[in-house]
C-alpha cells in the first residue's frame, strides 16, 4: 500500500531582482550637448560731456513773450494794418452809442421784496434788558455773531453780559436758542470775526479789555486776553478789527479802538496774553488844523476815538470818527510820536494827517468805500450822513437821515453806489446814489419809533442777507431784493462822477 | 517793428480802451499792455471763444467768415477782432 518515494520539490522562481536583472537590459540616456559659444564684450571707447545751465540774460516772467512765439513782424504788421481801421471804427461807434442805454439782463430770478428771514434773539439777555450793540458775520458767512450789552447807559456798570452766535445754514436753526452763548463779565461793544478762519472772534468790552474767543473751542472759547495792565484801555473799546501783517500775510494783529484817545495794536502770545506792539495815540493840539476847535481845550487832552475803517485800497490809511464830531484820515506810516504820556509800555505814535468838517455830534460811525479809493461816509448823532472824499475837508454830499441819532453806516459790499444806514427811529434805511440823492431807495422798518437800531452789518459772502440789531435785544436777518446784489452797469462810472466833484 | 508799437499804442491809447492784447494763431499772446496773469487768462478764454464763433459762422454759410466778435458785459466790453487764418 504505501510505498517510499521521493517527490521532486516544487520550484518557484524567485522575484528578486538581482534574478530578474538577468533579464534587463542596459539602456542610458543623456541630454545632448548644451551648445555654448564664449564671448567677451568690453567698450572700449569713451567720451566726457558736461551740462549745465546758463544764467537767463533777461528777467523772470511768466510770460516769456520773446522767446515763447517767435514773431513774424512782417505778417504781424500787415494783420494790424489789416484789423487797425476796423477796430478804430467799432471803437468810435461803440463811444457814441445809445444802442445799449438802459438795457439791462438778469440772468438770475429776481426777488422783489425785502423780507424778514430770521428774528434771532437770547431770551436771558432780553429779561435783562440788554441791547444787541454789535454785530459781525464769519469768514464763511453762514455764522453771526451778536454782543449784547448797552449803548444808553453813560455808568460803569459791573452787568454781566452775552456774545451768542446763530449759524443760519444748520437745518435745526432755533431762533431763541443760539448755537454758542458766551458768558462776558462786562458789556461787551463791539465784536469782530477773523476774516479768514471762521471760528476765530474779537470782543471789545466796556472796561477796556479786548478779548478773543475761539467759537469751536466747547468748554473754554477764551483764548487770549489783554487782561488788565498799565496797556490796556481805560474807556470803553468801540471798535476792534484784525490787521493784516503786511510782512506775513498770514499772521494778524489785533487793533483796538476806544473813547481814551489811544488806537492799540496787539500780537498774539503763546500763554494766552495779548501784548501791545504799536500804539497811536491822539490829543488835541496834534489834530491838523485845518479846523479850528471850538472849544479851549488843553493841548494834552485825549480825543476820544469812536469808529474806524481802513481804506480797502491802502492798507496803512484809516479813517476815525471822534467824539468831537470830526473825521481824521490817518497812516500807520507816521514816525512823529505822541505827546507824552505816562504809562504805555510801547511809545504811541500821532497818527493824524488832515481833518474833515465837522458832524455836529460825535461820529458813531465811518466806513470807507470798497470801491473807490477816496470816498467815505460818515454819520454821526446829528442824524447826517456825509459822503466825503478824502482830498477835500468839506464833505460831498450831505443828507439827513433820521431826526434822531445815527448809529451805524455801511457800504454794500456788492453795489458801489448803495449804503445802508441804521437809524434811532428804529429803521434800517438803504440809499442808493443811482437812484435819488435825496430819499433812501428803501426803508426798513425794524422796530417800533422808540427802539434805535444800532449796528446792521453786510454779509460778504452772501450779498442779500443784512443783519440789523437793535434795542430790543432783537437780531434780524434780512434778505434784500435783488437789485441790491446786482452790480448796475455803469454803475463805477457814476461813482468816479461823484467822486471828482471835488471843489478846488 | 517800430510801426507795429505805433499802431498798437494808436489803439490803446483810443477813448475808452482799457487794455490790448494780441494774439497769435497757437493762442499765445504775443503783445500786451495789460499783466501777465490777466493777458494769459483773456488769451486762452477768447481764442476758444473765437475759434467757436468762427466755426459757427462757417458752418451756417461756408462762404461766409468772422468779421468782428463783440462780447458786451455789465462791466465793460470785449472787442475781438481776427486775422485771416
Amino acid at each position: 500500500m504505501f510505498g517510499d518515494g521521493v517527490a521532486r520539490g516544487a520550484d518557484v522562481e524567485s522575484l528578486w531582482r538581482r534574478d530578474q536583472g538577468t533579464r534587463c537590459e542596459a539602456k542610458s540616456c543623456q541630454t545632448e550637448e548644451i551648445s555654448t559659444v564664449e564671448v567677451a564684450v568690453q567698450s572700449h571707447s569713451s567720451r566726457d560731456a558736461g551740462m549745465q545751465t546758463d544764467q537767463s540774460e533777461e528777467s523772470i516772467q511768466d510770460l516769456d513773450l520773446q522767446k515763447e512765439a517767435p514773431v513774424d513782424y512782417a505778417g504781424l504788421l500787415s494783420f494790424l494794418q489789416g484789423v487797425e481801421d476796423v477796430v478804430i471804427k467799432e471803437l468810435n461807434k461803440n463811444w457814441i452809442s445809445h444802442a445799449f442805454d438802459g438795457f439791462e439782463v438778469n440772468w438770475v430770478d429776481q426777488n422783489e421784496t425785502v423780507s424778514c428771514l430770521h428774528n434771532l434773539s437770547y431770551p436771558e439777555a432780553q429779561d435783562q434788558k440788554l441791547q444787541v450793540t454789535s454785530i459781525s458775520w464769519n469768514a464763511t458767512g453762514s455764522v453771526v455773531a451778536c454782543s449784547y450789552g448797552r449803548l444808553d447807559d453813560g455808568d460803569w456798570s459791573t452787568e454781566k453780559s452775552y456774545v451768542c452766535t446763530w449759524n443760519l445754514d444748520r437745518r435745526g436753526l432755533n431762533p431763541k436758542c443760539p448755537d454758542l452763548v458766551v458768558d462776558v463779565p462786562s458789556s461787551v461793544m463791539c465784536l469782530a470775526f477773523h476774516p479768514s478762519q471762521p471760528s476765530l472772534i474779537i470782543g471789545g468790552l466796556y472796561s477796556g479789555e479786548v478779548l478773543i474767543w475761539d467759537t469751536s473751542r466747547i468748554e473754554d472759547p477764551l483764548i487770549w486776553r489783554t487782561g488788565m495792565t498799565d496797556d490796556t484801555h481805560t474807556d470803553p473799546v468801540y471798535q476792534v478789527d484784525w490787521l493784516q501783517d503786511s510782512k506775513h500775510s498770514h499772521h494778524f494783529q489785533i487793533l483796538s479802538v476806544s473813547t481814551d484817545g489811544k488806537i492799540l495794536v496787539w500780537q498774539t502770545e503763546r500763554d494766552g496774553q495779548l501784548t501791545l506792539v504799536e500804539g497811536f495815540a491822539l490829543v488835541a493840539q496834534q489834530i491838523p488844523r485845518s479846523m479850528k476847535l471850538k472849544k479851549r481845550t488843553r493841548g494834552e487832552t485825549a480825543v476820544g476815538v469812536t469808529s474806524l475803517s481802513f481804506s480797502h485800497f491802502d492798507p496803512s490809511v484809516f479813517i476815525i470818527g471822534m467824539e468831537g464830531g470830526y473825521s481824521l484820515k490817518c497812516s500807520t506810516a507816521v514816525e512823529t510820536a505822541a505827546v507824552p504820556r505816562t504809562g504805555s509800555s510801547v511809545p504811541l505814535k500821532a497818527p493824524a494827517q488832515f481833518a474833515f468838517s465837522p458832524h455836529g455830534g460825535p461820529v458813531y460811525c465811518v466806513s470807507c468805500s470798497p470801491f473807490h479809493r477816496n470816498l467815505f461816509l460818515s454819520g454821526g448823532t446829528d442824524g447826517h450822513v456825509h459822503l466825503h472824499s478824502m482830498l477835500q475837508a468839506q464833505p460831498l454830499i450831505s443828507l439827513q437821515l433820521s431826526k434822531k441819532y445815527l448809529f451805524s453806516v455801511r457800504w454794500s459790499p456788492v453795489r458801489p453806489l448803495v449804503f445802508a444806514a441804521a437809524t434811532g427811529e428804529g429803521e434800517v434805511q438803504l440809499f442808493d446814489f443811482g437812484k435819488s440823492s435825496q430819499k433812501p431807495a428803501v426803508s426798513i422798518k425794524q422796530a417800533s419809533a422808540q427802539t434805535p437800531v444800532y449796528c446792521i452789518e453786510f454779509n460778504i459772502k452772501q450779498p442779500q442777507l443784512l443783519a440789523a440789531g437793535d434795542a430790543s435785544g432783537l437780531l434780524k436777518i434780512w434778505q434784500l431784493s435783488s437789485d441790491f446784489i446786482q452790480q448796475g452797469p455803469r454803475e463805477m462810472n457814476h461813482l468816479e462822477q461823484l467822486a471828482n466833484e471835488v471843489t478846488d | 517793428m517800430a510801426e507795429v508799437e505805433e499802431t498798437l499804442k494808436r489803439i490803446q491809447a483810443h477813448k475808452g480802451v482799457i487794455g490790448t492784447i494780441v494774439v497769435n494763431a497757437e493762442g499765445i499772446p504775443i503783445r500786451t499792455t495789460l499783466d501777465n496773469s490777466t493777458t494769459v487768462q483773456y488769451a486762452g478764454l477768447l481764442h476758444q471763444l473765437t475759434m467757436k464763433a468762427r466755426s459757427t459762422v462757417r458752418d451756417i454759410d461756408p462762404q461766409n467768415d468772422l468779421t468782428f466778435l463783440r462780447i458786451r458785459s455789465k462791466k465793460h466790453e470785449i472787442m475781438v477782432a481776427p486775422g485771416n487764418l
